[in-house]
């Protein structure tokens, strides 16, 4: 197998291959750091082209459109607290106070090196480990990815804010629009009022665009001219190789990111966004300064940014491998696959090994690139759009988010839906009900339900089906360590300081 | 207003003196063909490949696909079965999909609400076990299934298509009883039992290729062998008397004039026809099986009583 990943090489770095890579990473990025537009979309876009195209020049502009939108998204929540792909939520905890504290471009350097560091892990991943991770995603059952989706759900502790009801009530919201649709155990639809539109659930995507971007658009215009506007606009002009030594702190939160982000990828069904929520929440759990997180801890922008882009060559190990998309990217890219003729599954390597082997070099060269192109392309361009007088910035992003949110199925009554969650995202942003439980709520809750009654359907009503094989106990021991463990420690220390004094 | 109603009705005697020119010329403008799936999808991939073929066979014409996917393919066909019948929005149909969904849910549309221009691929469902369960025969499954009733899981694609309907048939005719697991598409369905987390699957014998040393087919549901699976028997060389498979094919809403249909339909033969266009279809895993205009119509009504019959005995929802 090592030796097919050698002889693939050669073809990768003919000049059109490669060229293709370096577009993909360049447009990635600026579909990414438009709020709106997600790497699902602009792969979709361009499905229809790609049968012109050399099988590795459609698969290089995707590689690269991939790792480019994972980073890309990260620019608008760090700039303006508008995350531009959902997987970018977590980077804005931190990413948009360091902005505010006049850190935003060093934010931003962090955000492209992490992201180069978890693209390059996770495209190692993909050539080195396929098979045996492969054998990881089948262990997982709808029984063993339930307790991966509880696991997710207990760092919600950490997302609530100051005021735990407040926080308990937006994460109920947040569950609550992921039941919307189509059950799919029973048939039956919720809480669709008969539109076909959402019989398949709220795409996430127009939730958060609603949520996420209307609020801050809103607050642009409320206050024409910004009182710390002098302080944002500022952005550290320091290249980003004499800020590397600065990073270096950070390693151990990459590795984690990175581990975090390859194993989300490889599960069936789960995403970037999961990915960045699992690996913040773990990098704060081991942090030494935990109160000083979402008020600018470089490492929570480190954290979300590493896991999201980890996550993105890994997806493709399931999909490569047993036809099953990890992410809604990577099922787009199947479908891109499947116009060259190239079927996933196992034989796959063995027929076509000059192009999948191609493939994972270049999601390789695509991370890599990551760091040279995106590093220049976000502080020399991107982060001049905070020059912009405030009205007309948010004129362009609301253009954009109503773009975006039509093109996702060319229909109105998405934009309309994303509208309605605007009002309630400026509604809770003015009385102080944090987001992100919301978006946790929405990508992990329909998850967990879905995967509970599957699993309990497989064990016809019995629930000893959850813990039954030894992939469920792990997990189950694991969040059970993690969640308890903190309130134990709690305790110990208290009967011991109250024994000393 | 009246302005307006006055523009609205020029517009309308317009369009009256222009169609009789269109149906002769046909077609003097791009031609829409509707996917009610996302882009990348099987469907989807079927939809370019065959518009990329319609364009020469139809004398240079443009033919653009465009996606409308959700409610798994409902709001495609009812785009498809609203739409102007003038030939220049078609759709890719999904059978039994598109018919079964007129029986769980409302729709807009009955099974009458097409013109059926010409079906391209059959992909029967099969009767399959992973490798390592130890099942060699249907004989096997059965037997099993009969020993403790409801132990047998079966993965399904989704409730309501294909899959469902071989797995309530396969049920009916050896008199057994299976636990229906409905997943969200093939691929999940495929990893669960890839897994052992399912017993067996009823998915379209496209499904499994590839999977040749994880999978055992041990029949496939259509009335004979198939040509490229020579090896496989079907159910009903095994007595159980059962047919099931999905159809993928291009229609245009009802009462399309006769010389555009006929205009489509020979173009549509025509593609079916270009080595070429097989041999891309074959690469995809869909191996076109053509049939064409009335032949397709009687396909549709079958499998639209098959629908219903299914639907009154064992309601899915």
């Amino acid at each position: 197998m090592y030796g097919s990943l050698i002889d693939a090489l050669p073809e990768v770095l003919g000049l059109s291959n490669f060229l293709a890579v370096i577009v993909g990473v360049l447009a990635g990025i600026v579909v990414g750091a438009l709020p709106g537009l997600s790497a699902t979309m602009a792969i979709s876009v361009l499905i229809p082209f790609t049968f012109a195209f050399e099988p590795l020049v459609a698969l290089g502009l995707m590689a690269g459109i991939y790792n480019g939108a994972m980073y890309g998204g990260a620019i608008p929540a760090v700039l303006l607290r508008i995350p531009g792909t959902p997987a970018a939520v977590c980077t804005s905890f931190d990413g948009y106070p360091m902005a505010q504290k006049g850190e935003g471009g060093y934010a931003l350097q962090i955000a492209v090196v992490s992201s180069a560091i978890g693209g390059i892990a996770s495209a190692l991943a993909l050539m080195l480990l396929a098979p045996p991770l492969a054998r990881v995603t089948l262990l997982f059952g709808p029984s063993e990815v339930f307790w991966v989706a509880v696991f997710g759900l207990s760092s919600i502790v950490f997302l609530l804010g100051g005021n735990p009801i407040k926080g308990l009530i937006a994460a109920a919201f947040g569950v609550f629009v992921s039941l919307v649709g189509s059950d799919t155990i029973t048939g039956y639809d919720r809480f669709t009022f008969g539109r076909l539109e959402i019989l398949d659930g709220i795409n996430i995507v127009v939730l958060l665009v609603g949520l996420y971007a209307l609020p801050p658009v809103i607050d642009l215009l409320e206050h024409p001219e910004s009182p710390d506007a002098s302080n944002t606009r500022k952005l550290a002009t320091t290249s980003i190789w004499s800020r590397l030594p600065d990073m270096m702190g950070f390693w151990t939160t990459w590795l984690r990111g990175s581990i975090i982000g390859i194993l989300v990828g490889i599960l069936p069904g789960a995403g970037g966004s999961m990915a960045a929520f699992l690996s913040y929440n773990e990098a704060r759990r081991a942090s030494k300064n935990p109160e000083n997180w979402g008020k600018g801890e470089p490492e929570g922008v480190a954290a979300s940014e590493t896991a999201n882009n980890a996550d993105t060559a890994s997806a493709l190990i399931p999909a490569l491998t047993l036809g099953i998309p990890g992410t809604a990217v990577a099922a787009v890219m199947l479908g891109g696959l499947l116009i060259h003729g190239l079927q996933p599954g196992p034989m796959l390597f063995r027929d076509n090994p000059g192009i999948v082997f191609g493939f994972m070099w270049q999601f390789l060269f695509g991370a890599i690139l990551l760091i040279f192109l995106g590093g220049s392309l976000a502080t020399n361009s991107f982060a001049k759009v905070l020059l912009l007088p405030r009205p007309l910035l948010a004129a362009f992003i609301i253009v954009l988010m109503l773009i975006g949110t039509y093109a996702i199925h060319g229909r109105m009554f998405d934009v309309y839906l994303m509208l309605g969650f605007g009002v309630i995202g400026y509604g809770m942003d003015k009385l102080d009900y944090p987001l992100p439980p919301v978006v946790l709520g929405v990508i992990l809750g329909g998850f967990a339900e879905e995967n509970l009654r599957l699993a309990l359907r497989i064990g016809r009503g019995d629930w000893s089906v959850l813990w039954a094989n030894t992939t469920s106990q792990i997990l189950i021991a694991v969040t059970i360590a993690i969640v308890v463990g903190p309130l134990v420690t709690r305790f110990l220390r208290k009967r011991k300081s109250a024994r000393h004094a | 207003m009246r302005r307006f109603l006055a523009t609205l009705g020029a517009a309308a005697v317009l369009a009256g003196i222009a169609a009789p020119v269109a149906a002769q010329d046909y077609p003097t403008r791009p031609i829409e063909v509707v996917v009610g799936y996302s882009a990348g999808g099987g469907s989807d991939v079927m939809a370019r490949t065959v518009a990329s073929y319609l364009e020469p066979a139809l004398g240079g014409a443009s033919v653009v696909v465009r996606n409308l996917p959700g409610a798994g393919g409902q709001i495609g066909f009812t785009e498809v079965a609203t739409a102007e019948a003038d030939g220049y929005t078609l759709g890719v149909m999904n059978l039994p999909a598109a018919v079964a969904l007129t029986y769980d849910r409302d729709a807009d549309y009955t099974v009458d609400s097409f013109t059926w221009l010409g079906n391209f691929v059959y992909d029967p469902n099969t009767l399959v076990v992973p490798a390592s369960s130890g099942i060699e025969s249907l004989e096997d499954l059965v037997a099993k299934a009969k020993e403790n009733p409801g132990a047998i899981t079966a993965g399904l694609t989704s409730l309501g298509g294909n899959d469902h309907f071989a797995a309530i048939q396969f049920a009916n005719a050896a008199g057994i009883e299976l636990t229906q697991v409905p997943f969200k598409g093939a691929s999940m369905a495929r990893a669960a039992m890839l897994g052992g987390h399912v017993a067996m699957g009823t998915m379209a014998y496209s499904q499994t290729v590839g999977f040749e040393d994880e999978l055992k087919v041990l029949a496939v549901l259509s009335d004979e062998r198939l040509p490229y699976a020579p090896d496989v028997p079907t159910a009903r060389e095994l007595g159980f008397d059962i047919t099931m498979g999905s159809y993928r094919g291009i229609v245009g809403p009802a009462n399309l004039p006769d010389d555009v249909r006929q205009k489509l339909i020979d173009a549509l033969g025509a593609v079916a026809k270009d080595p070429k266009f097989t041999a891309a279809m074959e690469e995809q895993g869909s191996p076109v099986e053509f049939s064409e205009g009335e032949a397709y119509e009687a396909l549709a009504k079958e499998q639209n009583e098959a629908a219903a019959e299914i639907w009154k005995t064992t309601p899915w929802k």
